[in-house]
């Protein structure tokens, strides 16, 4: 155990030391940008919070769904990021190569390693579920304890997931030591896949009757109706209880913290013990799945003619031949699939058609977010995913500016394909109005062409060239700054265009008269905004390459 | 026109001096190889010709063209290995080999008659289809050599090229630098190995906390220290004047 917390305080020395070695500015603009999200993250939920409360009769119980289905999501979600990040770094690591050969118990690491896990996997949705948490105190007057308690609660809760994800892979790969890197995430991904809809399927049946209401008024009536989300199997719920028990019912509070604490340190406990007795085979055997299978006649068979060409070439073949990457990738690409699919029963919940503008801009608002979260995890490491090799491209002839450029044609294509597919679809299963086919579209453009210049701006301003995990990457500062200026950019967007959108809706379905003055400063603004983001962080990109010691 | 023109170059990483003033003019035909102990700044001033750190002050010119104004022309003309042979792990080594190739425009002519004769050089194998993630530091080293002299560099640059080569693939380097060296290449080599200094170096530099100390061929080095042997000249010259820095 004392070896445990040796390696824990060299961790906290090497995060302390990296913290120094940021400049001042850098920690400001850090921090302010953290503050910015945070707050404007609060201020939305606030709002909402706000609004249902007033909602007569059935608002307070929606409130409630609300916070158990955000944080019955917040699971899930823990529990898949966890499982995509635990495989890399319990098995697939080099630093691990020196810490077993150190003379320390293997628990030890497997316990260094869990915390770490944890918190690499868990912040992003941290950002999110402390302002919604503060804003739900704020909103019921919930006593001064609360926020210390609740706060204490989340991080109680977040352990349960990365314990559960740990021993998931330890013991799939224990039972199976051939299975490389990709077939031992999309197992567990399935595995949680399927055991949670089986959940919700016994437990809350009513659940998935969602998508079978017939118009909008029931499905609201339905939701209050619900009792909890998740059931009362699922720790989201009693972190929910938690909460809520502050407006009152102390005794429920205190039963249910009891409850997510005894849990949570079980579930380390099981993990612990699972590690003790395969983890370090499982790790040996992990370490053989090298393939050594050659790969003739690939796409880099002959030199390239054009250079570009062979930049693309080369990162793509480095992209398939990286399971966690385009595991990751699909994943997202076909939960987008099944998100936009379920909007062909939009027209029938909502059948007035400004109802249906409403939803088509919220669909976009959506979709934006997404784009700018993929951004972050696939385009903004792509400049450190060329890691220590990078030597190979700045001592030849090749200049900075040609090879970003190059890859911010080839994501920006993708990204494209990715927002007009989901943009287009959509509309089509809303039945927007005609115009906004054609404009959302283009729209679509600009936010791509800025999106994908932040991340990989930004990804060459902030590189990581020691890091192999891509995903590790996208979750460290830059990756922070950089998902956090995209969404604030997102966020600006829509506030601009929400202008026009609303002349337009009160023309179109009230006969208001249009407002022509703002209509064009919206749109102008927008495509302002647009352009400096896409040319300033390009730029910045460029400029911190040229300037860097490698 | 010389080769390489360095001038007073200097490096400094936070507060420490890596490199204080460097000066050195290569021309075609030479082999320069340049000596000294752990941190004494080998590696810096390779990083520093290859454009791969930027100075702190000082010059340098590659056939003329000045690295900091041109860095494209400049490096169009040099060759690098690096100390730690890095390549994509998930690329194999023929498609690393590709890469480069493309990046440096080498014509299919070349390629493919170089190509050959290359692989079988450095004793390459079928491995060279297998990712290099299963490669030994050698065989990585090997490829990088493989891939350097692909795109046929006036001015080629090379951190340590003896470490993790087995001794057959070391004489093929020494007679190999010795070819090139006759071919008017001009190489700049980084090493600890003596022995290899005495054989191929037309040049030797001995650097020492940052500072160029001596710079000649074997015999002035041999008259300055008063040393015969090459170890007895390293030793002295390179400690001569230790405790002046510190
Ligand atoms: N990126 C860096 N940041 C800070 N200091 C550095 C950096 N790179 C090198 N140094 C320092 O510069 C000095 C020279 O290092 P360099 O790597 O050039 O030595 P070297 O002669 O190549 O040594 P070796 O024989 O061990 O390879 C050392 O004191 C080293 O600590
Ligand atoms: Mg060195």
């Amino acid at each position: 155990m004392s070896d445990f917390w040796l390696m824990l305080q060299a961790r906290a020395r090497m995060f302390n030391a990296s913290v120094r070695s940021l400049s001042a500015v850098r920690t400001a603009s850090f921090v302010f940008v953290i503050a910015c999200f945070v707050g404007g993250a609060y201020y939305v939920f606030f709002r909402v919070f706000g609004y249902l409360t007033t909602v007569e009769v059935i608002g307070p119980a929606l409130l409630d769904r609300v916070i158990e289905m955000a944080l019955f999501v917040f699971f899930i979600m823990l529990l898949f990021s966890n499982v995509i990040t635990s495989f890399s770094t319990f098995y697939n690591n080099r630093e691990l190569d020196f810490l077993f050969s150190l003379p320390v118990p293997p628990t030890s690491i497997y316990l260094t390693k869990l915390l770490e896990n944890c918190l690499y996997a868990s912040w992003a949705t941290l950002t999110i579920a402390f302002p919604l948490i503060v804003a739900y105190g704020i909103t019921t007057g919930a006593p001064a304890l609360y926020y210390p308690l609740s706060i204490l609660s989340v991080l109680i809760y977040m352990v349960i997931p990365a314990a559960v994800a740990s021993t998931l892979i330890a013991l799939i790969l224990r039972v199976f030591p051939k299975l490389g890197p990709r077939e031992v995430i999309m197992i567990s991904l399935a595995l949680i896949l399927g055991l949670t809809y089986l959940y919700v399927r016994i437990n809350n049946p009513n659940l998935l009757k969602i998508f079978e209401t017939e118009n909008e008024q029931m499905l609201l009536l339905f939701a209050a109706q619900l009792t909890t989300v998740g059931g009362i199997y699922v720790p989201s719920t009693w972190l929910s209880n938690i909460i809520k028990g502050f407006n009152g019912n102390t005794t429920v509070t205190v039963f249910n913290f009891l409850l997510l604490s005894f849990v949570s340190a079980s579930s380390v406990t099981v993990a612990f013990l699972v590690a003790k007795t395969c983890y370090v085979r499982s790790w040996l055997s992990s370490g053989e799945h090298t393939s050594k299978e050659s790969k003739r006649r690939s796409l880099l068979w002959k030199p390239q003619r054009q250079t570009a060409r062979a930049i693309f070439l080369k990162d793509l073949l480095i992209f398939v031949r990286e399971p966690t990457q385009w595991v990751q990738l699909s994943i997202f690409l076909i939960l987008l699939v099944v998100y936009v699919m379920s909007l062909r029963r939009t027209p029938i919940f909502f059948t007035f058609p400004l109802w249906r503008t409403v939803v088509a801009f919220a669909n976009f608002a959506y979709i934006s977010f997404v784009l700018a979260t993929l951004g972050v995890r696939f385009i903004f490491p792509t400049m450190s995913l060329e890691r220590a090799g990078i030597w190979a491209i700045v001592s030849s002839p090749l200049s900075f500016r040609k090879i970003l450029l190059t890859k911010y044609f080839f994501s920006l294509t993708t990204a494209v394909i990715i927002i007009e597919f989901l943009l287009i679809s959509a509309n089509l299963f809303i039945k927007v109005e005609r115009g906004l086919y054609f404009v959302m579209p283009v729209i679509g453009l600009f936010v791509a062409a800025a999106l994908v210049s932040i991340n990989l701006g930004l990804g060459s301003k902030f590189p990581h060239f020691s890091e192999d995990n891509p995903s590790r990457i996208a979750a460290g500062t830059g990756g922070i700054i950089a998902a956090l200026i995209s969404i604030t950019y997102v966020a600006i967007s829509i506030l601009l265009l929400a202008t026009p959108a609303y002349n337009y809706l009160s023309h179109t379905f009230m006969a208001r008269p249009v407002n022509y003055l703002l209509v064009y400063a919206g749109f102008a603004l927008f495509i302002a905004v647009s352009i400096c983001a896409i040319f300033i962080p390009l730029r910045i990109g460029i400029t911190s390459l040229e300037r860097r010691d490698y | 026109m010389s080769r390489l023109v360095v001038r007073n170059l200097k490096k400094k990483f936070n507060s420490v001096w890596a490199l204080r003033g460097f000066n050195l003019t290569l021309d075609p035909g030479e082999i320069f190889v340049l000596l000294g102990p752990n941190g004494a700044g080998k590696t810096t001033t390779l990083k520093l010709i290859t454009g791969l750190l930027r100075p702190t002050e000082g010059e340098i010119f590659i056939e003329g063209t000045d690295l900091r104004k041109d860095p494209i022309k400049a490096k169009s003309h040099i060759g690098y290995v690096p100390d730690e042979p890095f390549i994509y792990n998930k690329l194999t080594g023929r498609e690393f080999i590709n890469f480069v190739a493309s990046i440096y425009k080498v014509s299919r002519v070349d390629y493919e008659t170089r190509l050959a004769g290359l692989l079988k050089t450095f004793d390459i194998g079928e491995w060279v289809d297998e990712l290099s993630e299963s490669y030994s530091h050698g065989m990585k080293q090997r490829v990088i050599m493989c891939q350097l002299l692909l795109h046929n560099p006036e001015l080629i640059l090379i951190d340590e090229p003896l470490v993790g080569l087995d001794p057959k693939t070391s004489k093929t380097v020494r007679e190999l630098f010795i070819k090139l060296k006759e071919e008017g290449k001009t190489l700049f080599v980084s090493t600890h190995t003596l022995s290899f200094a005495r054989e191929v170096a037309t040049k030797i530099g001995i650097i020492s906390q940052g500072e160029l100390k001596f710079i000649g061929d074997i015999n002035e080095l041999s008259r300055i220290s008063g040393k015969k042997d090459i170890e007895d000249i390293y030793l002295k010259l390179s400690n001569a004047n230790d405790g002046v820095h510190r």
